[in-house]
């Protein structure tokens, strides 16, 4: 069977399909985190020892060193990106942003197989629960946010995209990596210190 | 514009296509089928509660384990595999492209995926009939302790907790959130970068407002549930203890997560029928909508207050009374909207000259129907008459009545009214008022009868009432027996629909373009539309209710025709 596809029409554009699905979807994003953040207030609300007496103490300080490298990372990013804007081969700072992204992930798994030696698993107390679920919920966030960087980095490298469309991708893929980058200080404050 | 061809083979064309009229079609449809089971399970243990320990036709014997589990797949199905799939995918899917005047969705790969992960996440669920202990029995909320703990998990390794009812429900809801997720992000990316040249917002019909509205209350609401339902799937998994009040959980924090989403979802599901009523009513009333701007700051109006009124469901749950208060104030408050958009369609009926076709009494009936269910919702939303009524069959009669005229009836108006135009085949109109006439007869003989049994004092989670002489006595028994053989014939009436669509769908007389006369710019296209919809794209010049306006000779005029001189003058 034949059949005729005649291109939309999309003479009316405020941001591009992109942007906005991914703008649509960061939305629900933050409400799933609301809802983790505000089950988890609720509960610290709720009990007075915090975290308790036989559960190890969680690792302030390599986390605040980490929290810097995640930082860098959409720093370094942002900075791809304005280079990129000037038509300039901007894969190394791509691949810097890259490399800082998997440190961080691989730090807070190190830091896991120590907490879970020093007897804090998701069992053990609700404090433990919080902090695997939270933590690790984004921590797989960071993943996905990983291989999109990956996925843009090939597609860049292989030159398959026109321009406009590489600049696309990439503002898309950086709200993604800028969210999961920002919501961190909120859960690391919450969680770590508070 | 650029044009180019390529071939289409069976699997491409019918399976794996991108075309958004097939995967509407095919939301549609696993949503029938999952009608069929819902209804088949509704028809098992409504059989058993009239006549109790017999044994049931096609099934046998029900116990009460399997009871519970047929009474939480009844609400789970109903609720998320078939009103979500039929009433936001199906009808965004056909109706969104065609009515903005444009050829397919903003990512039609995203939404043909989207359509595969919903049916996986069927095909989980009624897996999970067939899991050790059975479906997950502890009620569609799932509140826990109960869900947290299941029925076999005396020492679970993560394997048997995690094929459990219980934990298989939950993967197979996330999943469906996600297919939902996905497309509604189509649906908004598709509305705002997609439209026909001319079709500024205020000029879309209100469906394509509302499917949108539906798809943002989603997107809004989702988010904690699926948070809720991940910490309540860890219960069961890992053994965290997040709502085990012996390890410092809250059992009530899944409640305030599951409804500040769930509450929602009502008003995700009814919109798009009200849209669909919306295009319906003008068309066979012949008149232009009463108050098209207004219904929608209603709508809007009540999409914000939709997530402040969650806490209505759980007055008895033991939450602060003034918390109570506050959201009964609120939940009254959200009556006050929809009676609006109501009252507009009432007024738009006022001196039309009604055509009784067949969509058009389905929207009649849904009003009808709707106006019961909307009323007791009042009754039920002030705290002090709930502590009464809940978890009665009251409740049960309150909620079939918004549901059923919302799912059904909103679903059978539209297919009636859209099939000839997405088919090119016309439906045979007497099968259709008989499948109307019946259907609303029976519904009415099932649940009417039910707000008795519930203000008597029947509870809606009791498999059996033989032990309970004071609330099983008669009338009670009688109504069970009315309730249960409408309902027995409500399902068999449904049969006249198959027939009529089979058969109309092999050898249906040929559609017109236009046949209901009119103005939306769905209708411009050829019937059934080819793939890309438009051979042109239309430009759109005018609102999609312009019916009998003083002065032109036709009675419609399409959204594509240029507002005339002439035309000018009359409007002011």
């Amino acid at each position: 069977m034949e059949t005729t596809i005649v291109s939309p029409n999309e003479n009316q554009k405020i941001a591009s399909n992109g942007v906005m699905g991914m703008l649509f979807l960061l939305v629900t994003e933050i409400m799933f985190f609301a809802g983790l953040i505000s089950a988890y207030i609720v509960n610290r609300a709720g009990n007075m020892l915090w975290p308790p007496y036989n559960q190890p103490r969680l690792p302030v300080e390599v986390t605040a060193i980490n929290t810097v490298i995640l930082m860098c990372s959409a720093l370094v990013f942002y900075f791809f990106f304005k280079k990129f804007n000037s038509k300039k081969n901007a894969l190394s700072l791509l691949s810097l942003s890259i490399l800082l992204d998997a440190t961080f992930l691989c730090v807070q798994g190190s830091e896991w197989i120590k907490l879970i030696h020093y007897g804090l698993t998701t069992s053990s107390s609700l404090y433990g629960a919080f902090f695997y679920t939270i933590i690790g919920i984004h921590g797989l966030h960071v993943l996905v946010g990983l291989f999109i960087l990956l996925y843009l980095f090939f597609t860049l490298k292989n030159n398959t995209v026109s321009f406009e469309n590489a600049k696309n991708k990439i503002i898309v893929s950086g709200m993604y990596l800028y969210f999961v980058v920002a919501i961190w200080p909120v859960l690391y404050f919450l969680v770590y210190l508070f | 514009m650029e044009h180019h061809t390529h071939q289409l083979n069976f699997w491409q064309k019918y399976f794996f296509s991108t075309d958004h009229k097939t995967i509407g079609a095919q939301y549609t449809i696993v949503g029938l089928m999952m009608a069929a089971i819902g209804g088949f399970l509704a028809y098992v243990f409504r059989y058993n509660l009239a006549f109790p320990g017999e044994n049931i036709p096609l099934y046998g014997s029900l116990s009460a384990q399997q009871y519970n589990s047929f009474i939480t797949c009844h609400g789970m199905i109903m609720v998320f595999w078939v009103a979500m799939p039929i009433l936001l995918a199906g009808f965004g899917n056909f109706l969104i492209p065609t009515m903005i005047g444009t050829d397919d969705m903003a990512f039609p790969v995203l939404n043909m995926m989207s359509f595969w992960i919903f049916l996986l996440s069927a095909i989980v669920l009624v897996a999970s009939f067939f899991v050790p202990g059975g479906a997950f029995g502890g009620g569609w909320t799932m509140y826990p302790p109960l869900s947290a703990n299941g029925y076999l998990n005396t020492e679970p390794d993560f394997l048997t907790a995690f094929f459990s009812g219980s934990s298989l429900m939950l993967v197979a809801v996330a999943l469906e959130f996600i297919a939902m997720l996905m497309g509604g992000i189509n649906f908004l990316v598709t509305t705002i970068n997609k439209r026909a040249k001319g079709l500024t917002p205020f000029k879309m019909p209100l469906v394509i407002w509302f499917i949108n509205l539906a798809s943002v209350i989603f997107m809004f609401s989702v988010g904690p549930l699926v948070a809720g339902a991940v910490m309540l799937l860890f219960d069961i998994t890992l053994g965290t203890g997040f709502y085990d009040p012996a390890r410092g959980g809250d059992p009530i924090l899944f409640q305030h997560l599951f409804w500040f989403f769930g509450h929602p979802e009502v008003y995700v599901l009814l919109l798009p029928s009200l849209g669909v009523l919306a295009e319906i009513i003008p068309v066979f009333a012949r008149k232009p909508l009463f108050a098209y701007r207004t219904i929608i700051y209603l709508a809007l109006f009540s999409a914000v207050i939709s997530v402040v009124v969650w806490a209505h469901h759980q007055f008895i749950a033991g939450i602060d009374p003034r918390m109570a208060t506050f959201f009964s104030i609120g939940t009254i408050i959200i009556s006050i909207p929809f009676a609006g958009i109501f009252l507009s369609f009432m007024a738009t009926l006022w001196g039309g000259s009604i055509r009784l076709a067949v969509p058009m009494m389905w929207a009649l009936g849904f009003i009808a129907l709707f106006l019961i269910g909307g009323l007791t919702g009042l009754f039920l939303g002030s705290n002090a008459f709930d502590i009464y009524a809940h978890d009665t069959y009251f409740v049960v009669a309150h909620f079939h009545y918004t549901l059923f005229p919302d799912i059904f009836f909103g679903f059978f108006a539209a297919f009636y009214y859209w099939f000839p135009k997405f088919t090119g085949k016309n439906l045979n109109e007497t099968l259709g008022k008989v499948h109307f006439w019946l259907t609303f007869v029976f519904f009415n003989c099932t649940f009417f009868l039910l707000f008795f049994n519930g203000l008597g004092g029947q509870h809606r989670r009791i498999n059996d009432y033989s032990a309970f002489s004071n609330v099983m006595q008669e009338p009670y028994i009688l109504f069970e027996k009315i309730s249960t053989i409408s309902a027995i014939l409500l399902i068999l009436t449904q049969f006249i629909f198959l027939y009529n669509f089979f058969s109309s769908l092999a050898k249906g007389k040929k559609a017109d373009k236009n046949l209901w006369s009119a103005n939306t710019l769905e209708w411009i296209a050829d019937s059934p539309p080819p793939h890309g919809n438009f051979k042109e794209f239309p430009v759109v010049y005018r609102g999609p209710y312009d019916y009998s306006l003083p002065g032109i000779e036709e009675d419609f005029i399409p959204q594509n025709v240029p507002v005339s001189e002439k035309e000018k003058l009359n409007r002011v």
